[in-house]
C-alpha cells in the first residue's frame, strides 16, 4: 500500500462501493460497527498491508552486462 | 532537456535520445518484468522485447499517459502472451471462500521486516506469487506495488474498474494467506 493515509471512512467507502451499497445503507452501517470492534479484521488489514510492503521492497538489480546486451540487441550500442 | 524533449528527439530518429530513454527506464522495466516472471533470464528477455517495441513504436506514443505506464503495458502484454504459451497450473481463484479464513488471530509482528537481507522470506514471497496466475499477478503488481491508480491499471490490463478491484482483493487475500501459512509452519 502507498504512504497515503487512509481513514476508516475511506475503507468503509471502498468496501461498500465494492458491495454496491451506499454509506448509509443498513449493511454498510453493520460493516462499520463490525470493523470498529473486530480485532480479526484489524489483523487482516494489517497483514495485507505488510504483504504489499514485502513485495514493494523486493527489488532486484539489473544483471551485470544486461545494459550492454540490451543496447546491442537494439542496435544502439555505439550511442 | 526534459523528458518530453528527449521523447520528441527520439521520435524524430535521434539514436542518442533513444538510448537515453532506454537507460532511464531499463531498471524500472527489468524490475517490473522480474516481478511478473520471477526469473532473471525471462525478465531480461522481456526487457529486451519491451524496448524493441518501444524503439519500433515510439512514434505512436501520444504523451497522454506517462512513458512508464506505456512501457508497463508492453511488459504486461508480453508476459501474458508468454504465460499463455505454457501449460502451467495456477491456483484457481474461483473458490473465493478458500481465500478467506474464519478468523485472523495470527500475529505478524514476528515476521522479520527486512526483506532485502532475508533469503527465507524472499523464497516464501517467490513461491506464493508463482502460484498466482499472471492475470492476477499483473493487477497486484501494477496497483499495489508500482502504485498505479485503479483506472490506469484497468487501461493497461484492459479490465473494467470493478474487475481490477475484484482481482486485487483476491490477489491480496491469496498472497497474505500463503505467507501466513508459510510462517505458521
Amino acid at each position: 500500500m502507498s504512504d497515503e493515509k487512509v481513514t476508516c471512512k475511506d475503507v468503509m467507502s471502498h468496501i461498500c462501493e465494492s458491495l454496491g451499497e451506499d454509506l448509509d445503507s443498513p449493511r454498510c452501517k453493520a460493516i462499520k460497527d463490525h470493523l470498529d470492534e473486530c480485532q480479526d479484521c484489524k489483523n487482516y488489514f494489517k497483514s495485507v498491508e505488510r504483504t504489499v510492503d514485502f513485495y514493494k521492497k523486493y527489488d532486484v538489480e539489473l544483471p551485470p552486462d544486461a545494459h550492454t546486451r540490451l543496447l546491442d540487441y537494439l542496435g544502439l550500442k555505439d550511442e | 532537456m526534459d523528458e518530453q524533449e528527449i521523447i520528441e528527439s527520439a521520435k524524430s530518429g535521434d539514436r542518442k535520445a533513444m538510448s537515453v530513454l532506454v537507460k532511464n527506464y531499463e531498471k524500472t522495466v527489468y524490475n517490473f518484468a522480474f516481478k511478473i516472471c520471477r526469473d532473471p533470464e525471462r525478465a531480461e528477455n522481456t526487457m529486451q522485447e519491451t524496448f524493441f517495441s518501444m524503439v519500433k513504436s515510439l512514434h505512436q506514443f501520444d504523451g497522454k499517459s506517462k512513458l512508464s505506464t506505456w512501457l508497463y503495458r508492453i511488459v504486461a502484454n508480453h508476459c501474458l502472451m508468454e504465460a499463455r504459451k505454457k501449460k502451467h497450473e495456477f491456483f484457481s481463484m474461483d473458490d473465493e471462500d478458500g481465500l478467506y479464513e474464519n478468523n485472523y488471530a495470527a500475529d505478524w509482528d514476528s515476521i522479520p521486516a527486512n526483506i532485502v537481507e532475508n533469503t527465507e522470506l524472499k523464497k516464501i514471497l517467490d513461491e506464493a506469487i508463482e502460484k498466482l496466475s499472471p492475470e492476477y499477478r499483473i493487477v497486484f503488481m501494477l496497483r499495489d506495488v508500482e502504485g498505479l491508480s485503479t483506472e490506469e491499471t484497468g487501461k493497461i490490463t484492459e479490465l473494467s474498474v470493478p474487475a481490477v478491484k475484484s482481482r486485487l482483493h483476491r490477489a491480496r487475500a491469496y498472497l497474505r494467506k500463503e505467507i501466513n501459512k508459510a510462517f505458521q509452519k
